[in-house]
């Protein structure tokens, strides 16, 4: 009984944590305090299946746990890269578009010379 | 409760307790920085020693049996896992922040930087690896 107290108690602690966690995502002023603030409310979900698990003495919600850690490293490795390759794709359109203007430019002013 | 019972919840709270302040330390390290690159320090230490600490403590409640293992076994991925996921947070920063260098003091070349520590009084180090 006194374990059941126990879990009960670490379980309102640990919610009350998951919640500030979720205010820091949404005030993240950049993206990566967004995914930080997710990877962080992951871990603490994962402490609040892994006392669940014990509380209702269900073994197989460790389990669900373990690939709970698998697909909470999954998606901040993939948004990283997602969000470097979206940033990279922007510089480089916004590179070619400056480059493509000068070029012009350029060939206007050699042709220009050439007819001189 | 027998004994053993007694001294399994006394140690098993002591270790969830222990987690329980890391993850609260986490926390207020996270809103307490101001920049990502330094809330980040704060954040991976409650992915490898918070969560660890927390589970060892369920470990000693659970007793000896697979759900243990399998607690220990999400410890170990975890510390794993938590550098690198960090690691490409960091890069994931440092690729997209246009102005990095209003918060930190950026080399372009790696060479300065060595330099620069060479000068600063490291020199056992750098002359052990010369």
């Amino acid at each position: 009984m006194i374990f059941h107290y126990i879990y009960i108690t670490v379980l309102i602690i640990l919610s009350l944590m998951v919640f500030a966690c979720l205010i820091r995502a949404i005030k993240g002023p950049r993206i990566a305090d967004r995914l930080m603030a997710v990877n962080m409310m992951g871990t603490i979900v994962m402490v609040m299946i892994a006392v669940l698990a014990l509380m209702l003495k269900e073994g197989y919600l460790v389990d669900v746990c373990l690939i709970y850690a698998m697909i909470s490293f999954l998606a901040v490795v993939v948004l990283s890269k997602v969000y470097i390759g979206i940033y990279e794709e922007k510089r480089k359109t916004a590179e070619d578009s400056d480059t493509d203007t000068s070029a012009n430019v350029l060939e206007k002013g050699d042709m220009s010379h050439g007819n001189h | 409760m027998e004994i053993t019972d007694w001294i399994r919840l006394i140690i098993g709270s002591t270790f969830l307790i222990c987690g329980l302040v890391i993850f609260f330390t986490e926390l207020f390290g996270v809103f307490h920085f101001h920049y990502v690159l330094n809330r980040m320090h704060a954040a991976a230490m409650g992915d490898t020693l918070g969560i660890s600490s927390c589970l060892l403590g369920l470990m000693f409640f659970s007793g000896f049996n697979f759900t243990t293992l399998k607690l220990a076994l999400i410890v170990l991925f975890l510390w794993c896992t938590s550098p690198v996921s960090s690691h490409v947070l960091a890069r994931l920063e440092v690729a997209t922040n246009d102005n990095l260098d209003a918060h930190c003091l950026i080399y372009d070349d790696l060479q300065d930087l060595e330099a620069e520590l060479a000068a600063s009084g490291n020199n056992d180090q750098i002359g052990g690896e010369a």
